[in-house]
C-alpha cells in the first residue's frame, strides 16, 4: 500500500487538453476533475460507485470516476460531461435530454448523458430493453426514468436517420 | 386588477414547454452550491453524537485545536444566540450542550485547510457521554414510565377531529374492517447531499449559499442563532439537486453560518458524505395506524375510527404539521359522516423524521384504501364503484365535515381509471403472466393533498417583474426550483400574461436579496402561489408597458392598446404608431425611471377551522387516482410493476412535460416506498448506511407509465392550475398493495412489501406455485 500523501506525477488528456499534474496517489480522479481541473459537472452523489452521478469516459469507456484513482488515468483519455456539449452547442444528446423532459432537478444527469454517449456508440440502435439495462447504473431520483428512456429512444432514431441519409 | 386571457388564446399555458434551466443542466455547466471551489477556501465537518441518547458530560476540544491545519473549533458554547433550530419549534440544538438524542446530533463544528484535517480534527474532539437507555418505540414512549426526551414531555403533539356519533353507526353498519398498517421511514435521497458554502463579507455582512426550499426561512432560523438582524444575511438556495422536503428544513446553512464567523473572511464549504447525509438528514415519519371502516350493505361509508402514531425522532422539525395533515386527509377524498380520528407525534431516539413529499397522507392513505377494498370485497362490489359513490364533489361535504368549495375531480379521475385501457383489459393483461410460477394483479386507489399551509397558517406569495434592455424580463419568485420545474412554469405564466416569447423571460429564484418572499416550496403550493404572484405583478407591468407609450405617444393611456406583445395607438400620433417593449425600456432608461414592479398574494382560506387543529383544513386540493399492473413471483416474494396508470387532477395544466414528469418520478418514489425503501435503525442506530443497503428503484425496475391529466380548473388558481407535486406519488402505495393481493390473496399491511414479507405471508396462506 502507499502511503498517504506519497505523490505522483501523472499525464492525463481531459476533454482533448493535455494536463500534467502531481496528485496525491489516493485522490480520487472524482476530486481531481473536480476540484483540480475545475470540471464540476461531474457529481458525486454516493462516494461508492452506487449512483452513477460520477460517470465519465477513459478512452472512451464509462467509469465511475468515484472508485478510480487519479493515478489510474495517467496517460490516458479522459471525458467528461463538458466535453460532450456545451449550453450553445449541445449534443444530440443533449438536446435529447432537454427536448424530452429526461432531467428535473438535473444533478444526476451528466452522468446519464455520459453512460448514454458510452452506450449509444457501442449500440446506436437499441431496444428499450436494452436501454434499461444500460441504464440501470444510473440512479435518478426525480424523473421516474421515463423522460430519459425517450431521450435516449429519441436520439438513437435521430442518429439512425442521419446514418441513412448519410449513406443515400 | 387582473390579467384575463381568453382560454382559447393561450400559447403557453397547457403546452409541452423545455425547460428553462436544461441547456445548462444537461451540460454540467450549471454550477450547484456544492460546485463551488476556491483558493482561500477552508472545509468544514459536523462532529455527530456517538450514541443515540446520552448525556453530555465534558466536551474538549483543545487537541483539535491544536493541530496543524486546524482554524476554528466550536462548540455550544460559541453560539452567539439561540442554541436551537427547527421550523415550527425549535427543539433542535444547533450543537448540543447537555444531551444527545439522536445519531445525527451536532456537538462540535470544525474548520480546516483541507477536507481531510478537517476529519482528522474530529477525531480529536473529546467527549465524555454518559450513555442512556434509548427510547425507541413511539407507543412505548408516551408511557409515564419511558424517560422523558424533552421538558415537555415525549408527545409532541396530538390531533383530535370527531364528527357525528360513531359509536352509534358502527352499531348500525353492516360490515366493519378493521387493521393495523406499519409504514417505513423513507429516506429523500436527493443525489446532491447536503451542502454549500458561506462568507463572511468585507462589509459585515454574510452571504450564506445552500440549497433550501424556503430562503426567507433559512434566513431567519440563521440570524436567530446568530443573534443578528436577518438584514445582515443574505442566504442563496437555489439551484437545488434535489429536495423532496429533505431540505425544507435548516441543514448545513447555520454551521456554515457560525464557521463564517471564525475564518477571517475566507469562505467555508460543508459537503456532507452520503454517509452523514443518511445519519443527518431528516426522513419520512413512520407511521402505525390501526384504522376501523364501515359501510353499509349498499357501499356507503358511515364511519372510520383512526389512532395513528407517527415517530418523528429526537426534534419537532414539521412532525406537528405531518401529523396534522395525516388526519386532516385519515378518510381519503370521501364523505364520511361519522368520524373519530386521532393522531399522535412522539419523540423518540430514532434520528429525526420531517417533511416528505406527501407528508403524513402516504402512511394514512395506505389505509383508508385497503378498509375500502376489503369492505367492497365482503360486499361484492368493484372496487372503483365503491369509491365514485362515497367520494365528496364540489360544494360537498368533507369528512372533516367542511364543505369544499374548490374544484374537486376525484369522480373524474376515478371514471378515468374505469375507462382506461389497462383496467378495461384486466382480465387479459392477468391471465398472461411471464412464467408460470408468477402471478399477476391489478389494483386502483385514490387520494387527496391539501395544496398551500392550510388554515390559520400565513400562506402568502410575491413576484417581481422587471423589464430589461432589448424588452426581455426578469421574473423574481423566492420559491426555489427543486427539480419540479416551477420555475418554467413561472416563465410560462409571465409570458402568456406579458404576451411575449417564452425565450424573452428570465426567471430568478431562491435569492433573499434579488427576489421577495414568496414561502415555502412545500406543500404543493409553488404553482398556485407563485403563478398567481406573477400573476398580480403582471397588471402592474402592463399599466407601466401602456403609461410609458401613452407618455411617447404623447395621448391619453386609454388610447394604448396593448396586442401582441406590442403596444399600439389607437388614434393617429406623430411618427410610429407602434412600440416595442425594447422601446419602452430605452425610454424608461433615457429617463432613469423605474422598471420594475412587483405583485402579491394571500392564499384563500376555508371558512371555518376544524377544531382548534391549526392548519385544518386547506382550502384547495389535487386529486389523483393509480392503476397499476404488478407481476408477483410466488417463488421468492419479489414484486414487479409492470405498468402504472397515473391519472392526477391538478386543475388546469401549465406545463403538460412538467406535469408528466412529476406524475412520472412521483409514481416511481411512490413505487420504492411500496416495495423496497426503509431506513433501518434498530436501538437508534442506523443500520442503513448508503444507496448500497437502501434499495432505490432503478431503470430495471420502472413500470411503463400512463399519464392521463384531468383538468378540473380551479378558479383561485393560475389559469385555474392547482398543485401537484406530492399527490402523484400517494395512492400508488395502496394500489401496489391491493395489486398484489389480486395477484396473491395476500394483504401486505406492513411496508415496504419486500420478497420477505410477501413469500412469508404467501407461505402462511398457502400460496405456493404448483407447477
Amino acid at each position: 500500500m502507499a502511503e498517504a500523501g506519497v505523490r505522483k506525477k501523472i499525464s492525463v488528456t481531459v476533454n482533448g487538453v493535455k494536463y500534467e499534474r502531481e496528485v496525491n496517489v489516493r485522490t480520487l480522479l472524482s476530486d481531481f476533475l473536480r476540484r483540480e481541473l475545475g470540471l464540476t459537472g461531474t457529481h458525486v452523489g454516493c462516494e461508492q460507485g452506487v449512483c452513477g452521478a460520477c460517470t465519465i469516459l477513459i478512452d472512451g469507456q464509462a467509469i465511475r470516476s468515484c472508485l478510480t484513482l487519479a493515478v489510474q488515468a495517467d496517460g490516458r483519455s479522459v471525458t467528461t460531461i463538458e466535453g460532450i456539449g456545451s449550453p450553445e452547442q449541445l449534443h444530440p444528446i443533449q438536446q435529447a435530454f432537454w427536448e424530452n423532459h429526461g432531467l428535473q432537478c438535473g444533478f444526476c444527469t451528466p452522468g446519464f448523458v455520459i453512460s448514454a454517449y458510452a452506450f449509444l456508440s457501442e449500440n446506436p440502435n437499441p431496444t428499450d430493453e436494452e436501454i434499461r439495462e444500460a441504464l440501470s447504473g444510473n440512479l435518478c431520483r426525480c424523473t421516474g426514468y421515463q423522460g430519459i428512456i425517450k431521450s435516449v429512444k429519441a436520439v438513437a432514431e435521430k442518429m439512425q436517420a442521419t446514418a441513412v441519409s448519410n449513406t443515400k | 386588477m387582473s390579467v384575463q386571457v381568453e382560454p382559447k388564446k393561450l400559447k403557453w399555458v397547457g403546452q409541452r414547454v423545455r425547460r428553462k434551466d436544461g441547456p445548462e443542466k444537461v451540460t454540467g455547466s450549471l454550477k450547484y452550491m456544492t460546485d463551488y471551489q476556491f483558493e482561500n477556501m477552508v472545509w468544514g465537518r459536523v462532529l455527530r453524537s456517538r450514541y443515540p441518547y446520552a448525556r453530555i458530560k465534558r466536551i474538549d476540544t483543545s487537541k483539535a485545536k491544536a493541530y496543524p491545519g486546524v482554524i476554528c473549533v466550536l462548540t455550544h458554547e460559541d453560539v452567539p444566540g439561540f442554541n436551537g433550530f427547527g421550523i415550527v419549534i425549535p427543539d433542535q440544538p444547533v450543537l448540543c450542550h447537555d444531551y444527545v438524542r439522536c445519531m445525527g446530533d451536532a456537538v462540535a463544528l470544525v474548520a480546516a485547510e483541507t477536507e481531510e484535517i478537517a476529519e482528522e480534527a474530529l477525531q480529536l474532539i473529546e467527549v465524555d457521554y454518559e450513555v442512556l437507555e434509548p427510547v425507541t418505540d413511539p407507543e412505548e414512549a408516551i408511557k409515564d414510565s419511558a424517560p422523558k426526551l424533552h421538558p415537555s414531555g415525549n408527545i409532541h403533539s396530538r390531533v383530535h377531529v370527531k364528527n357525528g356519533d360513531v359509536k352509534k353507526a358502527f352499531a348500525e353498519a353492516d360490515v366493519i374492517v378493521e387493521n393495523t398498517y406499519y409504514s417505513p421511514r423513507q429516506m429523500h435521497a436527493f443525489i446532491e447531499t447536503e451542502g454549500g458554502w458561506g462568507i463572511l463579507e468585507e462589509d459585515g455582512s454574510l452571504t450564506i449559499r445552500c440549497p433550501g426550499q424556503y430562503a426567507f426561512r433559512d434566513r431567519l432560523q440563521i440570524a436567530r442563532v446568530l443573534a443578528w438582524n436577518p438584514e445582515r444575511i443574505r442566504v442563496i438556495s437555489n439551484p437545488i439537486g434535489g429536495g423532496f422536503g429533505g431540505k425544507d428544513e435548516i441543514t448545513v446553512q447555520i454551521y456554515l453560518a457560525l464557521l463564517a464567523l471564525h475564518t477571517g473572511g475566507r469562505p467555508v464549504k460543508i459537503h456532507y458524505k452520503r454517509e452523514e447525509s443518511v445519519i443527518a438528514g431528516i426522513k419520512r415519519h413512520p407511521f402505525k395506524v390501526t384504522m376501523k371502516t364501515a359501510a353499509k350493505k349498499d357501499g356507503t361509508l358511515v364511519a372510520n375510527k383512526v389512532v395513528a402514531f407517527g415517530d418523528t425522532g429526537a426534534y419537532a422539525s414539521l412532525g406537528g404539521a405531518v401529523i396534522s395533515l395525516a388526519i386532516e386527509h385519515s378518510c381519503g377524498p370521501y364523505y364520511i359522516p361519522n368520524v373519530d380520528l386521532e393522531g399522535y407525534c412522539v419523540y423518540t431516539n430514532n434520528g429525526i423524521a420531517g417533511a416528505f413529499r406527501g407528508f403524513g397522507v402516504n402512511q394514512v392513505c395506505l389505509a383508508i384504501e385497503q378498509n375500502i377494498d376489503m369492505i367492497a370485497e365482503k360486499l361484492g362490489m368493484d372496487p372503483i364503484e365503491i369509491r365514485k359513490k362515497n367520494v365528496y364533489h364540489q360544494g360537498g361535504l368533507s369528512s372533516m365535515g367542511h364543505r369544499v368549495t374548490t374544484s374537486v375531480g376525484t369522480w373524474k379521475t376515478l371514471d378515468a381509471a374505469e375507462n382506461c385501457e389497462l383496467w378495461k383489459n384486466r382480465e387479459k393483461y392477468k391471465a398472461n403472466p411471464s412464467e408460470p410460477w408468477k402471478k399477476r394483479g391489478i389494483g386502483v386507489a385514490t387520494s387527496f393533498h391539501g395544496i398551500g399551509m392550510g388554515f390559520g397558517l400565513p400562506d402568502y406569495g410575491a413576484a417581481t417583474i422587471e423589464l430589461l434592455p432589448g424588452g426581455r424580463f426578469l421574473v423574481g419568485v423566492c420559491s426555489e426550483d427543486i427539480g419540479q420545474g416551477n420555475g418554467t412554469v413561472f416563465a410560462i405564466v409571465a409570458a402568456e400574461a406579458l404576451q411575449c416569447h417564452i425565450d424573452d423571460i428570465d426567471v430568478i429564484q431562491g435569492d433573499t436579496r434579488r427576489t421577495i418572499d414568496s414561502g415555502t416550496v412545500s406543500a404543493s403550493r409553488s404553482t398556485y402561489v407563485g403563478g398567481n404572484s406573477v400573476l398580480a405583478a403582471a397588471p402592474f407591468m402592463i399599466k407601466l408597458l401602456k403609461s410609458t407609450a401613452a407618455e411617447i405617444f404623447k395621448i391619453d393611456v386609454d388610447l394604448v392598446e396593448l396586442r401582441d406583445g406590442k403596444l399600439w395607438a389607437k388614434v393617429p400620433v406623430e411618427g410610429k404608431n407602434v412600440l416595442t417593449y425594447a422601446d419602452i425600456y430605452q425610454y424608461l432608461y433615457e429617463h432613469r425611471r423605474e422598471t420594475k414592479v412587483e405583485g402579491h398574494f394571500m392564499v384563500p382560506k376555508a371558512e371555518k377551522q376544524i377544531g382548534n387543529n391549526v392548519g385544518m383544513p386547506h382550502h384547495v386540493y389535487g386529486y389523483q387516482t393509480h392503476v397499476v399492473l404488478v407481476e408477483v413471483d410466488t417463488l421468492t416474494g419479489e414484486t414487479e410493476v409492470l405498468r402504472v396508470v397515473s391519472i392526477p387532477d391538478c386543475g388546469k395544466v401549465i406545463n403538460l412535460q412538467g406535469l408528466e414528469g412529476q406524475a412520472e418520478g412521483g409514481a416511481v418514489m411512490g413505487m420504492g416506498y411500496t416495495l423496497y425503501e426503509d431506513t433501518i435503525i434498530e436501538r437508534g442506530i442506523f443500520k442503513t448506511t448508503n444507496f448500497t443497503n437502501y434499495i432505490l428503484p432503478t431503470f430495471k425496475e420502472t413500470p411503463i407509465i400512463e399519464t392521463i391529466p384531468i383538468e378540473e380548473a380551479e378558479k383561485t388558481g393560475p389559469f385555474g392550475a392547482k398543485g401537484i407535486g406530492e399527490v402523484v406519488m400517494i395512492p400508488i402505495i395502496a394500489a401496489i398493495v391491493q395489486a398484489i393481493y389480486d395477484a396473491t390473496g395476500v394483504r401486505i399491511n406492513h411496508l415496504p412489501a419486500t420478497p420477505e414479507r410477501v413469500y412469508k405471508a404467501m407461505k402462511e396462506q398457502g400460496v405456493i406455485y404448483r407447477g
